[in-house]
């Protein structure tokens, strides 16, 4: 049984959290192509996307659309096209956090660069919404 | 770093799926036609850039995040499930 070895969690079992394959990697992470989606506790609004080569490598990822109901409307076509391809299944997004060491209250997500997941294909990319007004720091909380 | 020089609407081919073509010249700005294939991803360098910068600072992350969930749950912003 192939397991994923983590510096957070421990080894995690792949037959339990199905890896999704990221083709191109993440920009700055080319050669990371494997990721394992993990809840971070029971009703917590975080996620995990553990790296399933490099233990040590984590992103807590969250669902852009607490942070902002109407996230993703009114796209340009090309940025919408990116998105949503032509499935007719819309797609898992989901949105990196950024906590600054020693000021968590400070944290953002990077609204201008979401993941986008086919969960049942169990692939992912990371797009770029060049066309959009986004930003990579959103604040998370208020000031 | 290879350097070609190109006439407006001449191009140049890059592996066997992607063309930028000189679309004009005016002033000190350049328009480029880029045809690639959907799955790869065609941005301006810095935008880019920013992405990665985000990325490798996002993978910095603490380990203990149930600091963060209680903020979560008493934030105004937060609607509940």
């Amino acid at each position: 049984m192939e397991q994923v070895k983590t510096t957070r969690f421990g080894d995690v079992d792949i037959s339990e959290h199905r890896p999704i394959s990221f083709p191109l990697g993440l920009p700055g992470f080319p050669d990371q192509k494997r990721f394992v989606l993990m809840e971070h506790k029971p009703g917590s609004p975080f996620m995990w996307l553990q790296s399933a080569d490099s233990p040590n490598l984590a992103f807590v990822v969250m669902d852009p659309f607490l942070i902002q109901s109407n996230y993703l409307q009114d796209l340009p076509p090309r940025d919408r096209e990116m998105v949503l391809g032509k499935t007719d299944t819309p797609p898992l997004v989901l949105t990196i956090v950024n906590i600054p060491h020693g000021a968590p209250r400070e944290m953002t997500v990077n609204l201008l660069g979401p993941l986008v997941i086919d969960a049942e294909a169990r692939t992912g990319k990371q797009v770029i919404l060049a066309g959009s007004a986004y930003q990579t720091r959103h604040p998370v909380l208020p000031e | 770093m290879l350097v070609l020089t190109r006439k407006i609407n001449e191009s140049i081919t890059i592996g066997n799926d992607i063309t930028v073509q000189v679309l004009g010249v005016r002033g000190g700005q350049v328009r480029l036609g880029i045809k690639a294939p959907k799955e790869t991803p065609v941005n301006r360098t810095e935008v880019y850039e920013s992405i990665q910068r985000e990325n490798r600072e996002a993978a910095r992350t603490p380990r203990d995040l149930d600091l963060l969930n209680d903020m979560m749950t008493t934030s105004p912003r937060n609607e509940p499930e």
